[in-house]
């Protein structure tokens, strides 16, 4: 089963899911969908992960591959559900600077300019042709979830928008810089941070950041401005 | 050379004629699991044979105000159609180099058709045809661009423009060899739910003003002339199914003309085409209609995943 063309054609279709996820988080309206899709990329990360410690035999991808599959797959989505029954939005419908089309428009380009970034890197570095796929897929799922982070309004949004960054360079650090584990689990413990820090700020998750600074100045938090 | 002949002649025959019967039983079976997934019985599948039947045998109603494109068009429409059906094999592929399938031929041909619809659309002069006429043509000038991109993707990964060769390579290798047919088969199922007019583009049940797209163009249309628009919009759906059927999973396609293999490929193709209606179904009953200025954003979609093929397609 140790066949390196199987492998290498999981991991492409793996990796065609995974961009396929991240379309699906740009344009998703409904977030409780929004939440269910980044689970799946999540798994596929997970999945992913396990195809290169299999082919690899690496230990520490196969604990990334656990670790992602607990924390972001089953344990954030879980949490970031319980926080969506408490809190009266269920879908997000504000976008600014980007629209959902333009949105992908610009992904489109991101995707395109990456591609000829790495393209050119790619001789220097001695990439694999798989490895310069997965780096430059890895590469525009952050630069994507940057920009769900600053074209929505809600911060219940933007915390995905944050989740499928970090899962992009994660999928980068799968691919190219093999990144000490510590790192990895030390980005964990961050994510969940944001999450509790977003829970914690549940009464005012609804709104929008600037609403929430104009709550903050009444209860003269701001009062240095 | 002969028997080359002869197989491009029994294509020819078979091909469409076997696509223009099969298309109402897929109508049937979309609108049967639609019923059944709102809870009503619904009309047995074979209903749209019967209705168009009943169409055939009434007359045709030419309005005062209409001129003689309304009397070609239906005819038209139907030949680009059925020109367009002899394209995509569906039964056994043809002898090689012996069919023109090309796959701009293919979508210029489908384009005619709709041109001609929203033509007679306006045609009559009524207030419900003129907006038809307007969205659909809207719309196209949206879907367009995407259609021929995903097109183009196809090709390009395929390596080849012409839909029997395309076919033939799919056949002959599995999925896994081309993993970015994935994508295009999401952003294919795009365009055939764009194309067919189905629920997040427009509603085929109603005849409601504010909703109606391809309804309201050809409701001018009466007797066996609407009964020719009915089976070319079925026969348009048949053949898009037709061809994310064989790239996707093209099990069963025989590929040269034998009696056996022909009766395998129709019975293979329609057990795939019945699963695919039923996909189709699902995905309508369980989607709302988007507001039609927000359409572009389920059309972009498609064009994205078609770039990500186009972009897999220049790393690999």
């Amino acid at each position: 089963m140790n066949d390196p063309l199987l492998i290498a054609v999981i991991i492409r279709i793996l990796l065609v899911l995974i961009l396929g996820t991240a379309v699906l988080v740009i344009t998703q309206r409904s977030l409780r969908s929004l939440f269910t899709i980044y689970s799946i990329q999540s798994l596929l990360l997970a999945l992913l992960a396990l195809v290169l410690y299999w082919q690899e035999g690496i230990f520490s991808l196969l604990l990334i591959s656990l670790l992602t599959l607990v924390s972001k797959a089953i344990v954030i989505p879980l949490f970031l559900r319980r926080l969506l029954r408490k809190i009266p939005i269920k879908r997000d419908l504000e976008f600014r600077y980007l629209t959902p089309i333009s949105s992908i428009l610009v992904s489109i380009g991101l995707l395109f300019g990456v591609y000829r970034l790495f393209y050119k890197l790619s001789d220097e570095l001695n990439f694999e042709p798989l490895f310069l796929l997965g780096t430059v897929i890895g590469v525009s799922l952050a630069l994507m979830g940057m920009m769900v982070i600053f074209s929505r309004r809600k911060v219940i949004t933007k915390t995905v928008g944050y989740l499928t960054m970090e899962n992009g360079v994660l999928l980068f650090g799968l691919f190219v810089a093999e990144l000490p584990f510590i790192i990895e689990v030390l980005i964990l413990v961050d994510l969940l941070m944001i999450l509790v820090l977003a829970s914690l700020l549940a009464f005012g998750i609804d709104s929008t950041i600037e609403s929430f600074h104009e709550r903050l100045r009444n209860f003269g938090m701001e009062a240095e401005e | 050379m002969v028997v080359v002949v002869i197989m491009t002649v029994i294509y020819y025959l078979l091909n469409p004629l076997f696509i223009l019967l099969i298309s109402p039983l897929f109508m049937g079976i979309i609108k049967k699991i639609k019923a059944m997934a709102q809870g009503r019985t619904g009309a047995p599948v074979w209903q749209p044979y019967f209705t168009l039947h009943k169409l055939f045998k009434k007359e045709i109603i030419y309005s005062d105000n209409s001129s003689f494109i309304m009397k070609v068009a239906p005819y038209l429409n139907i030949g680009f159609t059925i020109g367009a059906a002899t394209l995509v094999p569906v039964l056994f592929l043809p002898p090689e180099g012996s069919v023109p399938a090309n796959i701009i031929l293919f979508l210029y041909l489908l384009v005619s058709a709709k041109f001609f619809m929203a033509l007679a659309g306006l045609d009559a002069g009524s207030v419900f045809g003129g907006m038809g006429s307007s969205r659909e043509m809207s719309l196209s000038a949206i879907a367009e661009p995407i259609t021929i991109i995903t097109f183009a993707a196809i090709a390009f990964v395929l390596n080849t423009t012409d839909i029997t060769q395309m076919f033939a390579t799919t056949a002959s290798n599995s999925l896994t060899e081309f993993p970015t047919l994935l994508l295009t088969g999401v952003s294919l199922f795009i365009i055939l739910i764009i194309e067919t007019a189905r629920v997040p583009v427009d509603n085929p049940e109603t005849h409601l003003e504010l909703t109606m797209v391809h309804e309201a163009m050809i409701i001018e249309q009466s007797g066996p002339n609407l009964a020719l628009m009915e089976i070319s919009h079925a026969v348009k759906q048949t053949l898009l199914m037709a061809v994310l059927i064989n790239l996707l999973f093209p099990l069963g396609m025989p590929d040269s003309f034998t009696f056996a293999g022909v009766a395998l490929g129709m019975v293979s193709f329609a057990a795939k085409g019945s699963i695919l209606c039923v996909i189709i179904a699902i995905f309508e009953t369980s989607l709302a209609k988007i507001r039609f200025f927000r359409l572009p954003s389920f059309f972009m979609v498609a064009l994205f995943l078609s770039f990500v093929t186009i972009v897999f397609e220049l790393i690999l």
